[in-house]
């Protein structure tokens, strides 16, 4: 039985030309991906100072971790975060409470701030608001904000270059000479 | 300004874009007038933009600065055709004459057979692939051929077969084959963010732009009509619009004016022309415009198909859903009228919302994601809502948008009826799916309007509805409406072939009449 995906042939990818056979028509003859300029937002935080966004970073890390691939951090997820949460005022009030809550928290069972804890110690906070948020109790401040920063993180984490491409394995938005059937034999 | 067409068209979508094209092709000149801005499909649209490219990762749907579609209603030359997702399906024999099946709901006027031949006139120039499947439910066309299924299709195939549910190759206008300038598809994905090759159909690369070469056809954008104009003799005269930018006041003459805006606008539009002979909005003597307003309501359920966690991701984008479900409830026991149909895997893979539904964080739950992503799959059943008292469009006559003309109000129950059909389809889903061994992340609890339909409606009674059997209004002899709105009861089939089939009908009416000098 012949390879079917040898059919496949990609004519080109994201950040090329790909030209089709129809080059004297003025709409059709082509179509054109303009490179993927990541724009990740640059410059100084545009509404968290420089100790909430440690923090971010430090819980963000936690929600996803750098593996044997790239992390939040590593991603970007901290600016993402600020970025959105500077044009909306309801995740402002979420943010601002629940940062200032993380840290109070971490200094009434360790005397200590969240970032200085270890690895265990942070998860052990964390755990009981996951647990809560997965049993849909999202009404208490830390609750809510454990809602909002995971959902934030998931969004930045898988729609950026290193999650979405890297992590995930995105390889759409190519095109395809012919679409391939599936060839898994026990299909 | 001191032309006066034959026909003017307001609206450059699906159904403006067919009527105007078949219309000026035989001969008669026609101006189509679009609330939004002319456009370029190849260069105009993010097409093949990815979520990281934009700081809120939100991808626009229009280049910068190209005007368009990132507002609220659906404006641009082409319409909503620019970002559809193709689907065409003829309706059958049953869907024209529900209430003759049923016992519920209405008829409509006409029959298939009145039909089956504008169907495929569309389908032979515009392209539709599909499989010749046989059934009774849903007619066969003339087609390309089909596009492959996907692995998890072929999974649902046999979860479905378990339980004696027919899956089939969706049928589409677009192209599979090359058809004349147009190239085939490139199954990039990205069918509903603007096809920049126009291998999926739009009315402005397909229809309105070929008939223009014919200099019958002139095409007006930036004109956002807000009232049509009726001289005392009954005859609507033409219409007046305000320049999208300027706002400056414009006039178009015709000796026919055809309301082509999309369903719930189309409404709008003639409730808000009134005058001394229609003090409650034009065509609406006997106050049923607006009633009868019928939109699809879909459900949906979120899953991973099990044999596919943990494998390596495809690239499976295809032109997003191959495979379709067609309504399988006609011949079995039940207790409601009607049926549904299910779209499924037209998820696009460049996001994952799921994501953050995932339970748990840390290491686990950056796993549990990357073994489910090449897994999702969106399945949403299409199911028909029955007309009731309670739902219907109006318009706010407090609230005004950006051009001072009043908001359209859609008021929508879902009935007990219409629930039995909900709780049905979600049944049915999520049993479809188990038997495909999926593992469930959610499913939907209240439908979901989709697909606008009704509230011009298609009858012979002229007490009891809108327009004749031609899309003529009862009221007025040379206004005609052609869109979803006129559709008496709404299948459970995606409804865009079946208004471009009514336009190409309608155009070959006004045309006929037009000779004789009726109009």
């Amino acid at each position: 039985m012949a390879d079917r995906r040898e059919t496949l042939k990609i004519l080109g990818a994201i950040g090329s030309t790909c030209a089709f056979p129809f080059a004297t028509n003025e709409l059709y003859a082509q179509h054109v991906h303009d490179g993927p300029g990541t724009q990740a937002p640059a410059g100084p935080p545009r509404f968290f100072g420089e100790a909430q966004m440690k923090l971010i970073g430090c819980i963000a890390d936690r929600i996803i971790p750098p593996t044997d691939s790239p992390g939040a951090v590593d991603a970007g997820v901290p600016g993402y975060i600020d970025f959105v949460v500077s044009r909306n005022e309801t995740l402002q009030g979420i943010f601002t409470q629940g940062l200032a809550w993380m840290d109070e928290e971490a200094q009434r069972l360790h005397g200590q701030t969240f970032e200085a804890l270890d690895a265990s110690r942070q998860i052990g906070i964390l755990r009981p608001l996951s647990d809560a948020v997965d049993a849909g109790e999202e009404s208490g401040t830390a609750e809510r904000f454990f809602r909002a920063i995971k959902s934030l993180c998931a969004d930045g984490y898988y729609t950026s270059q290193a999650g979405l491409i890297t992590e995930l394995g995105y390889t759409g938005n190519v095109a395809l000479a012919a679409f391939p059937e599936c060839e898994i034999p026990e299909h | 300004m001191g032309k006066t067409y034959d026909v003017v068209v307001v609206g450059s979508g699906a159904s403006g874009g067919t009527l105007a094209a078949h219309l000026a092709r035989q001969g008669a000149d026609v101006l189509v007038l679009e609330g939004g801005p002319a456009l370029n499909t190849r260069t105009d649209f993010n097409t093949h933009a990815l979520p990281f490219e934009f700081p809120n990762r939100h991808i626009p749907t229009m280049k910068p600065g190209k005007p368009g579609f990132d507002s609220e209603r659906s404006r641009g030359l082409g319409g909503k055709t620019m970002l559809w997702n193709a689907v065409a399906l003829r309706f059958s024999q049953r869907d024209f004459k529900g209430k003759t099946h049923d016992g519920a709901g209405e008829d409509w006027p006409i029959a298939y057979a009145d039909l089956a031949p504008y169907y495929e006139k569309i389908e032979r120039e515009v392209g539709v692939c599909g499989n010749l499947d046989g059934l009774e439910d849903l007619p066969d066309g003339v087609f390309l051929p089909p596009v492959p299924l996907k692995c998890s299709d072929v999974l649902v195939q046999r979860g479905a077969a378990k339980l004696g549910v027919k899956v089939i190759h969706v049928r589409k206008s677009t192209l599979t084959r090359q058809k004349g300038a147009r190239p085939a598809c490139h199954y990039c994905g990205n069918c509903m963010a603007g096809c920049d090759v126009a291998a999926k159909y739009n009315s402005y690369d397909v229809h309105l732009r070929p008939a223009a070469r014919t200099g019958k056809l002139e095409m007006r954008p930036n004109s956002v009509v807000r009232e049509l104009t009726v001289s005392s003799g009954n005859r609507v005269t033409g219409v007046k619009y305000l320049h999208r930018e300027t706002m400056a006041e414009g006039e178009a003459k015709g000796r026919a004016v055809v309301v082509s805006c999309a369903c719930v606008q189309s409404v709008a539009l003639l409730l808000m022309s009134r005058s001394r002979l229609y003090p409650d909005g034009l065509a609406n003597s006997n106050g049923q415009l607006g009633k009868h307003f019928i939109p699809h309501m879909t459900g949906g359920v979120q899953c991973f198909l099990s044999p596919l966690i943990g494998t390596k991701p495809v690239n499976d984008e295809g032109f997003l859903d191959h495979a379709y479900v067609p309504s399988f409830m006609h011949n079995r026991k039940r207790d409601y009228a009607r049926s549904f149909g299910v779209q499924f895997n037209y998820q696009n893979r460049r996001t994952a919302g799921w994501t953050k539904m995932m339970p748990g964080f840390g290491e686990d739950y950056k796993q549990s994601i990357k073994d489910r992503y090449p897994a999702f799959l969106v399945f949403s059943p299409y199911g028909e809502k029955l007309p009731d008292a309670a739902t219907y469009i109006d318009l706010d006559w407090e609230k005004h948008d950006a051009y001072g003309l009043p908001e359209a109000r859609r008021q929508i129950v879902w009935t007990g009826h219409d629930m039995k059909i909900f709780n049905e389809m979600t049944n049915w889903s999520r049993e479809i799916l188990l038997a495909s061994k999926a593992e469930i992340l959610s499913v939907a609890k209240e439908p979901m309007r989709n697909h606008e339909l009704g509230g011009c409606r298609m009858g012979d009674d002229p007490r009891r509805s809108v327009v004749d059997a031609f899309c003529r209004t009862h009221d007025v002899p040379n206004l005609y409406v052609v869109d979803g709105s006129v559709f008496p009861s709404a299948s459970e089939k995606n409804p865009t072939h079946t208004m471009m089939a009514l336009a190409a009908r309608t155009a070959d009416h006004i045309a006929e009449r037009l000779r004789k000098g009726e109009i």
